[in-house]
């Protein structure tokens, strides 16, 4: 399909504890890079974040409407721990491709279940070649939840089809009790799913389909 | 994403709270078990410390320790050597230090008035 600019927030979080820090307060199991949801003690979405690994330090790439909210989650938690974070969000675009496709010295680029995420200083930006209408479509199509549409703070992971970002193993964090209840007794509430337009409570709307979080 | 650029990227502002000087009180039970833990030993310290995670946010982190690198403040106890790291103390001035016999969910437990929820095992607070 193409490459579609997204309004996303880079943060760069370094010191010793940044992983651990970032993995006790997520959903998923942070070994390296990964996508993982941030939720609230009602286990609502505070933000969907790809957290990419970058050696001496990882970015936190998130949806831009969000970084307020996430950042007041993670800053009193801190605590004595050696964790520093700085917004590289003014230097870098985010862009999200559907195909691996090359890009520039300087620019990250890593494998998410959206597709290929792209982190680029600006001015070295890939071609933008998909519009806002082809990319929802391309979404539909593929049951891809979105920040701001489906992925928002009045849903919890599972509704809004972020289940494979919530792990079923790894230790407690905020809002992981209330998953784990709704996992283990098989009642998550509301499901994202996918019907032929017209979708009277849509959520994402395509030409042909549309998304929509509705009661399972 | 180009390193230099995210070198030179703005710190977000971090509001460090201020230190308390931290107040804690120990109940009977608790003292009698930290009695056997310690016994006559008592070089030995009590960290009382708070971590960031678990289901509330916060968790307790109890450690009999012989030093820490933390900054900490000492308190000594009915006799026992308590260290409360600096940054932490806002969160645990107020604290009772407990033990509940029970054959499940027993031990030591931390009765804090900061905390506005806990979570069912009683290590995590919000």
């Amino acid at each position: 399909m193409g490459v579609v600019s997204l309004d996303g927030y880079v943060l760069i979080v370094n010191g010793k504890n940044a992983i651990a820090f970032i993995n006790g307060l997520s959903t998923n199991k942070i070994e390296g890079s990964c996508t993982t949801v941030f939720t609230n003690s009602v286990a609502k979405v505070i933000d969907m974040v790809d957290v990419i690994d970058m050696d001496s330090f990882i970015a936190l790439v998130g949806h831009g409407p969000n970084k307020k909210a996430l950042l007041s989650h993670l800053i009193p938690r801190i605590l004595g721990q050696d964790v520093q974070i700085s917004d590289a969000s003014e230097s870098n675009s985010v862009l999200l491709s559907t195909e691996n496709l090359d890009v520039q010295e300087g620019v990250t680029k890593v494998h998410t279940f959206r597709g290929w995420l792209i982190v680029s200083p600006n001015g070295k930006e890939p071609t933008i070649t998909m519009n806002e209408s082809e990319f929802t479509d391309w979404r539909i199509e593929n049951m891809i939840p979105h920040p701001g549409y489906e992925i928002t703070n009045a849903n919890h992971p599972y509704a809004c089809g972020l289940s494979h970002l919530v792990h079923e193993d790894k230790g407690c964090y905020i809002g992981q009790e209330i998953l784990a209840r709704m996992k283990s007794r098989g009642r998550q509430g509301k499901e994202l799913i996918r019907e032929t337009n017209p979708v009277s409570d849509a959520t994402s709307v395509g030409s042909t389909h549309s998304l929509a979080i509705r009661k399972c | 994403m180009d390193c230099n650029t995210c070198d030179s990227a703005p710190a977000v502002q971090i509001h460090v709270p201020a230190v308390v000087s931290a107040m804690l009180t120990i109940t009977d039970k608790a003292k009698e078990m930290l009695n056997g833990a310690f016994g006559e030993d008592r070089s030995q310290a009590l960290l009382v410390g708070v971590l960031s995670g678990g289901c509330s946010g916060y968790m307790y982190d109890l450690q009999v320790v012989e030093s820490t690198e933390q900054d900490c403040q000492e308190l000594m106890i009915d006799g026992f050597r308590v260290l409360i790291p600096n940054a932490t103390s806002h969160l645990l001035d107020g604290i009772e230090i407990d033990y509940v016999d029970r054959l499940m969910g027993g031990g030591f437990k931390i009765n804090n008035p900061n905390a506005s929820s806990s979570c069912g095992c009683g290590e995590s607070f919000a």
